[in-house]
């Protein structure tokens, strides 16, 4: 896991030093709301529809045990009880006090974690493979590229005011679980450095990304991200919010076109100070080390035994877990997905017992998932029936990982002030429609994905279903769209057939699932690959009711 | 017909107008919002937005009479009434102030 050094420490002290010195200003009303705003959301804090939001930062989706438990703290001292996972790999908070919040970052400069470049037209987050480190596909793991880019992009002074947000994410596996192609750049980690994908995006204008350079050596990832950032801050439509994306001025230049005009720009950097030294680059790798693997035996019969003795274990082990690097181990998806609930919602309660088996059977180590899931990267397989009965015990054994009941949805109107409709009841609806589990199962891998406006953070572009709330003359409206996915195989989907009231899109996506299942070849062919095989049109139809 | 809204600057939660001249005129219940007629609306808007160290983001919410929301508006306003509609969280507002839904 990353670790601050000394200038990390003083860096973000003085950086909550400084805002507990705005709020005190604000409150005293030295400083006016205009004043104030750009500097509460450079902290991360919004005002929502009910209360402030504060966003922190888990960089690149990485926690450790006692990170997770100081959200509990912060959800049982200072919000309500609960926390947000979002898509982004972060946590939210929906209903911190203003008046508390240079504490609560000072708590969390304790272990680590700030709220930092968590808004604003800078460089956010980086995120990437919720299984990094663990993942039995995967080819290097990306989290030290993560945290090179962290260091490299927290406070850079050129990068600081960009014509708009820059997102940015990595794989390092075969399998694209960290949807490189919907990022401003992407990149995919090979045997001979990375291939850069750039101007992938969502919102109001989706792009897929451009493959711009290959084999990009890790040495040199730094300035060549530096000549792609400065083409874009250089060109960059600050004229138009909704032109200034980078999406907008690759697709302007043409991907070839910005790909030589960085090349040139890459020439003329002095690149050697820019680039991290081999030994800086291995000193942050040290931080990064596999876990002291426990040499558990495991008894194979045993486990059988378990699956056979109960079905719920059975289907967690069967949809939850992901093969491991190692025959022994498995890496653990906790869903936050339970029937009727919001997704990526835990209590404090929850938070404090997915530490606790992080620490009991994951070597303390947690991930969020883009998904809006919790991860245990490295379990061994002779705990899991322990494991299993643990996560029970708390309302987080929910066996749904990748199934349609694993939605994404964003806070949507319940919360956001941008929002045009409603996500969350609509995604209960939903989980409720298809809480029969052997139906489910059934289905197989589905995703759904639904945003409450055009913004796009709950990603339906990419959703194999994205749901696209709508408002029409006071009304929500859901448009659904078709045949999108975010993995290596990236492609966006197109809205299919007129919107839906909230209460018909449920029946609506049974009808096409039902389609589905009567049209796929076998229980092989996924939702997805049945789409893509006969097209959109033919599943248009079952969206709306038969006349 | 109107009523006046804002998010109070210490906590950001919502609050509505409820008559009186400081902060403790204004309320958490939506139920208990003062009706108020267009100008009076239009003059407490211009006063409060200039209270900054009590209330930020102070609007006027339309109505078309006493316990009606404008239609173009109704959703985000009867949310911001009643808290969100998602059911798991702590704020029951409702329950909190012991009656049904406003509006
Ligand atoms: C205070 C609440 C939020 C606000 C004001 C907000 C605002 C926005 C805006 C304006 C955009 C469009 C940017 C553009 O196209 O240029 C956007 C995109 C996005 N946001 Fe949010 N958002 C909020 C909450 C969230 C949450 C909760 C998540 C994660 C669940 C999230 C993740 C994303 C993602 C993934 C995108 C699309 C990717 C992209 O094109 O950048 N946002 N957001
Ligand atoms: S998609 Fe729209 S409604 Fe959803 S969180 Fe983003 S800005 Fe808000």
């Amino acid at each position: 896991m990353y670790q601050y050094d000394q200038f990390d420490h003083a860096m973000v002290a003085a950086r909550n030093a400084e805002f507990k010195d705005q709020v005190a200003r604000r409150l005293s009303g030295e400083l006016s709301e205009d004043q104030f705003k750009p500097l509460r959301l450079m902290n991360g804090l919004y005002l929502q529809l009910h209360a402030y939001m504060l966003r922190i930062a888990v960089p690149y989706g990485v926690l450790s045990s006692r990170q997770m438990r100081t959200f509990a703290h912060i959800a049982r001292t200072y919000d309500r009880d609960f926390g947000h996972f979002t898509t982004r790999q972060n946590i939210q908070f929906n209903w911190i006090k203003l008046a508390d919040t240079p504490q609560i970052l000072e708590e969390l400069a304790a272990v680590e974690m700030h709220a930092i470049q968590t808004s604003g037209n800078c460089i956010r987050n980086t995120t990437t493979d919720q299984f990094a480190g663990a993942a039995k596909d995967e080819l290097d793991d990306p989290r030290p590229w993560a945290e090179l880019i962290r260091q490299w992009s927290t406070f850079h002074p050129e990068f600081t005011f960009l014509p708009r947000k820059f997102k940015i994410a990595i794989t390092g596996a075969t399998r694209d679980r960290a949807a490189i192609r919907v990022h401003d750049i992407g990149l995919q980690l090979t045997a001979n450095g990375f291939d850069v994908y750039v101007g992938g995006g969502m919102g109001r204008t989706p792009h897929l990304g451009h493959l711009i350079k290959s084999g990009v050596p890790g040495e040199k990832l730094l300035s060549y991200l530096e000549a792609a950032l400065r083409v874009y801050n250089r060109y960059g439509r600050r004229d138009n919010i909704y032109k200034a994306r980078i999406k907008i001025l690759v697709s302007a230049l043409g991907p070839q076109e910005y790909a030589r005009q960085v090349e040139e720009e890459w020439a003329t950097l002095d690149q050697a100070q820019i680039d991290a030294p081999h030994a800086e680059i291995a000193r942050i790798k040290s931080f990064f080390p596999q876990p002291n693997y426990a040499d558990k035996a495991f008894d194979a019969a045993a486990i059988e035994r378990a699956k056979a003795a109960d079905p719920g274990f059975a289907r967690w082990m069967r949809n939850n877990t992901l093969a491991h690097r190692r025959d022994d181990h498995v890496s653990v998806t906790i869903s936050l997905k339970p029937t009727g609930m919001p997704p990526g919602d835990a209590s404090s309660a929850q938070m404090d017992a997915m530490a606790d088996a992080a620490d009991a059977f994951g070597y303390g180590e947690l991930r969020v998932s883009h998904e809006q899931n919790v991860i245990l990267p490295h379990v061994a397989k002779a705990d899991l029936y322990e494991l299993y009965r643990q996560l029970d015990q708390n309302g987080l054994s929910s066996a749904n990982v990748g199934k349609i009941t694993d939605m994404i949805a964003c806070p949507g109107l319940d919360y956001c002030s941008l929002a045009n409709a409603r996500a969350i009841p609509l995604a209960q609806d939903i989980s409720n429609r298809f809480a029969d589990e052997g139906l489910t199962d059934k289905i197989g891998d589905l995703q759904i994905k639904i945003s409450g406006c055009i913004n796009a953070c709950g990603h339906h572009h990419v959703g194999h279903i994205g749901i696209l709330g709508v408002d029409k003359q006071g009304e929500e409206f859901y448009q659904i769209l078709l045949g999108g996915r975010a993995d290596e195989k990236a492609a966006l989907g197109v809205i299919t057939g007129k919107g839906l009231s909230a209460e018909a899109v449920p029946a609506a996506l049974e009808r096409l699932v039902n389609l589905y299942l009567e049209l796929r070849t076998d229980e092989t062919e996924r939702f997805i690959d049945t789409v893509g095989r006969l097209g959109r049109e033919a599943f248009a139809g079952a969206l709306h009711e038969p006349a | 017909m109107k009523l006046l809204t804002a998010n109070r600057l210490t906590d950001g939660l919502v609050l509505w107008y409820a008559g009186g001249s400081d902060l403790s005129g204004w309320t958490e219940d939506a139920a208990n919002a003062t009706r108020l007629e267009d100008e009076a609306a239009a003059a407490l808007l211009e006063e409060w937005k200039a209270r900054e160290t009590e209330v930020v983001g102070v609007y006027v919410v339309p109505l078309v009479d006493e316990n009606t929301l404008v239609k173009r508006e109704y959703v985000r306003e009867h949310v911001r009434a009643n808290g969100p509609t998602i059911g798991q969280t702590a704020l029951d507002t409702a329950r909190q102030h012991q009656r049904g839904e406003v509006f």
